[in-house]
């Protein structure tokens, strides 16, 4: 090796690195030499394969050249320069500080004690998706590869990107320890104390996430900014504990303490005035915004009252509802985000918008007069706009963006990420195993550079795309629903976090059991399952024992319903205004478990009082569903002059919001009223049904579907100048589709009706064969609707 | 052999071991105690003798003719040595009784090991510990073996102290480890698996074993220590450190011997039971009469139970006793602060200055001095002084926070409050001022989470309660209900300032709970009376409830209250005099029937 001369070019990028090198080398005291010996003599005697990275001739040309020619390499070297002339022994201390006890301590301790850990985890595939983190630890590539602050910092960031994904797969107690070991590595590392904070937050430990986030903000002062690093830190001597509020105010709404969250938020706004902090501003306004939206709150005098008031500000009179003062704070958030150029939450808050709009009906807020109420309709074309809007931050991420990310450790996260894809093969594999965060695509997916969209955003765009799907939902039009779920479980995986990737497998989950029956849905739901395994709380679940109750509804297994319905109610949380979509949906399926039990008056209560706190709520979309559900029951009951303006206020409420398949459903239920008042309203009835027949026949579900081919076989069956020998295609037709479809949905109480028909129909047709397969298909359902069966085994252990 | 006897004998021995193994401060701490054993009681009957001895020979402590407000004092101890004279040895409930352990034996030594052991011992006291330990190689004499295995971990202590600085910023973290302790540890649990270790062997595997962070193991280890050699204080005081919980205090398997009582009692002092650590306490003094060590324990804890009067006589008597003492002076120097008696403390300063001016406590000592003198940075500079000598000075951490807030240098403050912290979470001075701090930047709402930990921690201080509810009151919360809450509770233990009772009623009559108000200013008016204050406090409650009866209806009470009022100058008296004048237009209407009365 001696006598090898290296001609090295001085102002090549390792020319420079090796200059500061020998600079710092230079500046060092004499006992940071020492200290450097021992490192070395370290190393030598370890001779393990610790440092083998760097000798390895297997990096092809293209990716060293890639690494060299980023910028973000030049900035590491030059910040050691700069470390090295500027406050010499010290920066360079650091990192041999770093090195010294990352490398073989680290090592040595946790080889053991990580490995029993993963060991004594009970839980075998917890700890599984867990090994690819964990092997960075433990083998020869392991955390001592990580050495400067950048890449410290690198990997606090990948992990808290991970966790807030999916952090289920994130078993609380063994990342703690790795966490407490790295923060005994490196104490100046306050963002470690973050991360246990998130730990905390998502394993829903309350007390460590409140203690962990004090002792964070008191460490760093908020200077190492969560979203907006003070690159001056001179400039900020007070510290900046805004930040600290707004977190505060984020982990309440977490754990669903909306009260406490708004005194944060308020107190959040309040000192980012005082400190000019209008990023800050922003996100604290975006943040109750949320709250707001998502917890149900009644009044809010009382609740934020301070001068500042948010309402006060619009120069009127008169106190303005939760509704409006959520409308005014989501404007005035996007207005500061656009002014900041925060494209963040310039996304976030379009979103929020687009939710805003699907829901609520845009009053002015003048009016005068009663007619001026009358035109009120939610706006689709605004939702639209918003979310076209919100998902377009993509592309004003340019190339200059790219400068603004070297202080954020991204560059030392990728790299890490293309380390443990590159170096570690079988790890990948691991990660492969488990893909359900990783898009299909990403094979081709070159790590080494910093993706120049964060994820953040990524996940933003993503969620407009999911938002798409729900709007649909409410609009009505389940193909476009099932594309736009699609379409985000394919594209967005990678940045999705698993709560809202389930909720697009969950999308496409109930598609499939509307339109395909139970049994795919119920083989879909298993796939579902494996993919989000042992996730508390979540979606999946729930849509399990949405399906769950919805069949043992059809089946007539009243019991099995009501049990399913039991659980449903103990999901949501006992505090008030919190859960409220839990809440309305556990009340609702009781109400119609009640309902299948002909327990009319008892279903009646239910309903009515849902639609009570759903009005005191204001939610209104649900208060559609309310009254048609109220409608159904007195229907049901026989008493259909009651149910008649029921119905009716649904209908309108639906036109309101523009929830066109709910109208549909409204117009058949409507039909089947006038129905049932006598055959004299039977072309009424039909004249309704025809009307709604386009949208259902497009759009609707097995069920709506099958409902209105019967109502429409019976009213043409009632009509005097009908006769069905003349032409028996016009009923048998709508009735076959109907038991055909009602045999998929093993609905048997209307498959009765509609077997029981055809029956009729054949024996006046004389056709004798066909009337013995309908009334032998009649018994079958009829026998299987009083002694309902399981066939699977009844979910009564996983509450 | 009488139990006197028996300590003095005991201690005479122990205090030779330890030295001789270089465990200094434990050889301090057991000589101190055998000179402070009361040296009036005949070896003979001790049990009737010390009956006896707390009229008359009480006065062996020279505290009744040196001050007037020894009084109390003074009844404190008497009832102490009641307690004690009760039997003297039975500090432990009756029916137990000590149990006396055997003084081991030195090992014996031939002539050439004793030797060498002379030459590393006198290494040891040079402070050249590498060199001592290179002496003993090869020896297996368990003093030996200690000594050599001692001096190798003082090596790396100082080793590790030296790299502290040259890695590090002046009080920066740092995670340096004394790189002896695996060796050590190694060879210590080999020792022991083998039976070959005493009772000091066991110490060091102890502490190594605590600095390693084996806690549960260290502790196991010293309460092995301490039961085969209980007069090694510095053991005991390790194994306190450990005892961060009651229940791990309760769960040691202690042998019954008396230096346990020493423990028990320093052990409940650190838990912040302070009562019965001064149970104890004065009744070990029955025992060790002139115990500087038990006198100034007796001090810190009447201090921190608030008792400032008490403390300051005790301290003030130490001094005297013991004027070159440095030790718990920083106590008496936060008293003298808390008491802004300038003078004394100046002269304490001076004095410690002159002992030892490199000492924690003295820097500690001349910070407080600076700090009432209001020369905030001056103090800042000493607290870091005494910072540096002990980086894990607790008090000092927390009190250079205060200077930093003063200072209006929050960061700084928030770093200094935290690194108490981190020392020991259970400091409610800390978290109180965290939470101070944050109420300075007015944010009252983050400042409830460090008010809340501080009085969790410490329940029966009325000032955390108050500051609490302080927040809640505070203009952007507003929550008067739960304000009312914090101080119902801050009145309820003994809130010396009296701004609870006052508050309490100043919130209720804001709410309009005019009853309530009326309740909480009589008491407060009651607790000026008594205390015999005037304030302007005074005058609002006088006219609050003045006006409250007249309201009420009763004009007896009404007019009382105003003529009261007519002591007073400014427009108070004003107030009063057309109250007065209301009230007898409204008392002549209704005692139109009662005329007769009247005449």
């Amino acid at each position: 090796m001696e006598d090898e001369q290296i001609y090295l070019d001085p102002n090549s990028h390792l020319g420079v690195f090796l200059r500061s090198c020998i600079l710092a080398f230079n500046m060092l005291s004499f006992e940071g030499v020492c200290h450097l010996l021992t490192n070395l003599v370290a190393y030598y005697n370890s001779n393990d394969s610790t440092y083998e990275m760097a000798e390895d001739d297997d990096f092809n040309e293209s990716d060293y050249h890639g690494l060299l020619d980023d910028p973000e390499l030049d900035c590491e070297s030059s910040d050691l320069e700069e470390y090295g002339l500027e406050n010499d022994p010290q920066a360079a201390e650091i990192m041999l500080h770093m090195q010294k006890n990352a490398l073989p301590k680290f090592l040595e301790d946790n080889e053991a004690s990580i490995d029993s850990k993963i060991k004594l985890d009970d839980d075998g595939a917890q700890s599984d998706s867990l090994a690819p983190l964990l092997n960075n630890f433990r083998s020869d590539d392991g955390l001592g590869i990580l050495r400067s602050r950048w890449q410290v910092e690198g990997y606090l960031n990948a992990q808290a990107e991970l966790l807030e994904k999916d952090a289920v797969s994130f078993p609380l107690n063994s990342f703690t320890a790795t966490l407490k070991q790295l923060q005994k590595i490196a104490p100046e590392f306050h963002r470690v104390k973050y991360l246990q904070y998130l730990n905390a937050l998502y394993h829903d430990d309350y007390i460590a996430a409140l203690d962990n986030l004090h002792c964070y903000f008191d460490y760093s002062a908020g200077m190492e900014g969560l979203f907006s690093r003070s690159t001056s830190p001179s400039e900020f001597e007070v510290g900046r504990y805004e930040t600290a509020l707004l977190c505060l105010g984020t982990l309440h709404s977490h754990f669903g303490h909306p009260k406490k969250a708004l005194e944060a938020l308020t107190e959040a706004v309040r000192v980012s005035q005082q400190n000019n902090d209008d990023a800050c501003l922003a996100y604290t306004l975006a943040a109750i915004c949320k709250l707001l939206s998502e917890v149900g709150v009644s009044n809010m005098t009382g609740i934020i009252g301070s001068p500042y008031s948010l309402g006060t500000t619009t120069g009127l009179g008169t106190p303005l509802s939760t509704q409006q003062q959520l409308l005014v704070l989501l404007k005035k958030s996007l207005r500061r985000a656009d002014h900041l150029k925060l494209t963040n939450l310039l996304a976030f808050n379009r979103l929020a918008l687009a939710k805003f709009d699907l829901k609520h009906v845009k009053k002015p807020l003048l009016c005068f007069g009663p007619e001026a109420s009358m035109k009120l309709r939610t706006c689709p074309i605004s939702v639209c706009k918003e979310l076209r809007l919100s998902s377009r931050v993509l592309s004003e991420f340019g190339a200059d963006e790219l400068l603004q990310l070297n202080d954020t450790g991204a560059f030392s996260t990728s790299w890490l990420k293309n380390l443990s894809t590159g170096a570690n093969p079988w790890s990948t594999k691991l990660q492969k195993s488990r893909s359900l965060s990783v898009n299909d695509y990403d094979t081709f997916h070159f790590h080494a550079q910093p993706s120049p969209i964060p994820g953040s955003v990524l996940q933003l765009a993503g969620e407009s795309y999911l938002l798409r799907a729900t709007s649909w939902e409410h609009y009505g039009s389940a193909p476009l629903v099932r594309m736009n779920a699609l379409v985000y479980a394919t594209c967005f995986a990678d940045a999705a976090s698993s709560l809202e990737l389930s909720s697009a497998y969950v999308k496409l989950i109930q598609h499939l059991s509307v339109f395909k029956g139970y049994t795919e849905a119920f083989k879909a739901l298993k796939l579902a399952e494996e993919k989000f395994f042992s996730v508390s709380h979540s979606r999946i679940q729930l849509l399990k024992l949405q399906l769950l109750h919805e069949r043992a509804l059809h089946r007539g297994n009243l019991k099995v319903a009501q049990q399913v319905c039991d659980q449903f109610g103990v999901l949501s949380s006992s505090v008030n205004g919190v859960d409220m979509e839990l809440k309305t949906e556990a009340s609702l399926r009781h109400a119609r478990t009640l309902l299948a039990a002909n327990q009319y008056s008892q279903a009646a209560a239910v309903a009515s009082n849902l639609f009570c706190t759903c009005y005191k709520f204001n939610m209104q979309v649900e208060n559609a569903t309310v009254l048609l559900l109220l409608a159904e029951i007195h229907k049901k009951s026989g008493d259909a002059v009651l149910g008649l303006p029921y119905a009716l206020a649904s209908l309108s409420f639906c036109k309101t919001f523009n929830l066109d398949l709910l109208e549909a459903s409204a117009s058949v239920t409507l039909a089947e009223l006038w129905f049932s008042l006598g055959s004299s309203h039977a072309k009424k009835a039909s004249y309704l049904i025809h009307q709604a027949l386009p949208m259902i026949l497009g759009h609707g579900g097995l069920e709506l579907r099958a409902r209105a081919n019967i109502a429409l076989a019976k009213c043409l069956l009632s009509h005097p100048s009908f006769s069905v020998s003349e032409d028996p295609d016009s009923v048998l037709d709508p009735l076959t589709q109907a038991s055909e479809e009602l045999e998929i949905l093993e609905y048997h109480e209307m498959a009765i009706e509609a077997f029981y028909l055809m029956a009729i129909v054949y024996d006046t047709l004389g056709r004798l064969d066909e009337r013995e397969i309908a009334a032998s298909s009649f018994r079958e359902h009829s026998m299987a609707l009083e002694n309902p069966q399981d066939e699977e085994n009844l979910p009564t252990h996983w509450v | 052999m009488t139990s006197k006897e028996s300590y003095r004998a005991e201690l005479r021995s122990a205090a030779r071991q330890l030295s001789d193994r270089g465990l200094y401060s434990a050889a301090k701490w057991a000589s101190e105690l055998l000179v402070d054993i009361d040296p009036d009681v005949p070896p003979s009957s001790s049990a009737s003798s010390s009956r006896a001895t707390p009229s008359t020979s009480s006065s062996a402590r020279p505290l009744s003719h040196l001050h007037p407000d020894v009084a109390i004092y003074r009844r404190r101890l008497r009832s102490a040595a009641v307690g004690a004279s009760g039997d003297v040895s039975a500090t432990p409930p009756a029916g137990v009784s000590y149990i006396s352990t055997p003084i081991p034996d030195d090992d014996g030594f031939d002539g050439g090991s004793n030797d060498r052991y002379l030459l590393a011992k006198s290494y040891f006291d040079c402070r050249e510990y590498r060199r001592a330990a290179h002496t003993l190689r090869g020896q297996t004499g368990k003093k030996a073996v200690f000594l050599r295995c001692y001096a190798l971990y003082l090596a790396g202590e100082k080793r590790k102290e030296e790299e502290m600085i040259e890695l590090d910023g002046s009080l920066g973290k740092s995670d340096v480890v004394n790189s002896e302790l695996i060796s050590l540890e190694r060879e210590l649990s080999s020792l022991r698996r083998a039976g070959s270790i005493d009772s000091f062997g066991l110490y060091l595997y102890g502490i190594v074993l605590k600095d390693k962070g084996c806690e549960s193991v260290a502790i196991n280890m010293l309460v092995e220590s301490v039961n085969g050699f209980p007069w090694n204080w510095s053991a005991w005081s390790e194994l306190q450190s450990l005892c961060t919980t009651t229940d791990t205090l309760n769960n040691l398997n202690l042998k019954n011997h008396w230096m346990k009582d020493f423990f028990l009692a320093s052990a409940y002092q650190e838990l912040k039971i302070h009562e019965e650590a001064l149970k104890r306490y004065e009744c070990l003094l029955g025992v060790f009469r002139s115990s500087n060590y038990i006198q100034s324990q007796i001090a810190t804890a009447l201090y921190n139970l608030r008792e400032l009067d008490d403390a300051e006589v005790i301290f003030e008597d130490l001094l005297r006793n013991d004027p070159y003492r440095v030790e718990s002076m920083d106590i008496y120097s936060n008293l003298l602060y808390a008491k802004e008696s300038f003078s004394a403390l100046s002269f304490l300063a001076h004095r410690v200055f002159l002992t030892d001016k490199y000492r924690p406590e003295s820097c500690c000592i001349i910070a407080n001095y600076y700090s009432l003198k209001g020369q905030h940075e001056k103090s800042v500079e000493y607290f870091r002084r005494a910072l540096k000598l002990n980086r894990k000075y607790l008090s000092a951490w927390t009190l250079m926070g205060h200077e930093y807030v003063e200072m209006k240098n929050t960061p700084a403050a928030i770093d200094a409050y935290r690194r108490a912290i981190e020392i020991n979470p259970r400091d409610y001075r800390a978290w109180y001022g965290l939470g101070q701090t944050y109420e300075v930047m007015s944010m009252p709402f983050y400042a409830l989470y460090y008010f809340r930990k501080s009085s969790y921690l410490q329940p029966s201080d009325s000032r955390l309660w108050i500051a609490m509810a302080q927040c809640y009151e505070s203009a952007p919360l507003q929550m008067l209900e739960e304000a009312i809450k914090c101080y119902t509770r801050a009145a309820s233990c003994n809130d010396r300032e009296g701004i609870a009772l006052y508050q309490l009623a100043k919130l209720h009559s804001v709410l309009g709970h005019s009853e309530q108000a009326a309740f909480f200013y009589k008491k407060d008016l009651d607790r000026m009376e008594a205390e015999d204050r005037q304030g302007p406090n005074m005058v609002e409650a006088i006219l609050y409830l003045a006006r409250y009866y007249k309201a009420e209806g009763r004009f007896e009470e009404s007019e009382y209250y105003c003529t009261r009022l007519l002591d007073y100058t400014g427009p108070e008296r004003e107030t009063a005099k057309s109250l007065l004048r209301g009230l007898k237009i409204a008392q002549t209407i209704p005692s139109m029937d009662i005329e007769h009365f009247g005449s």
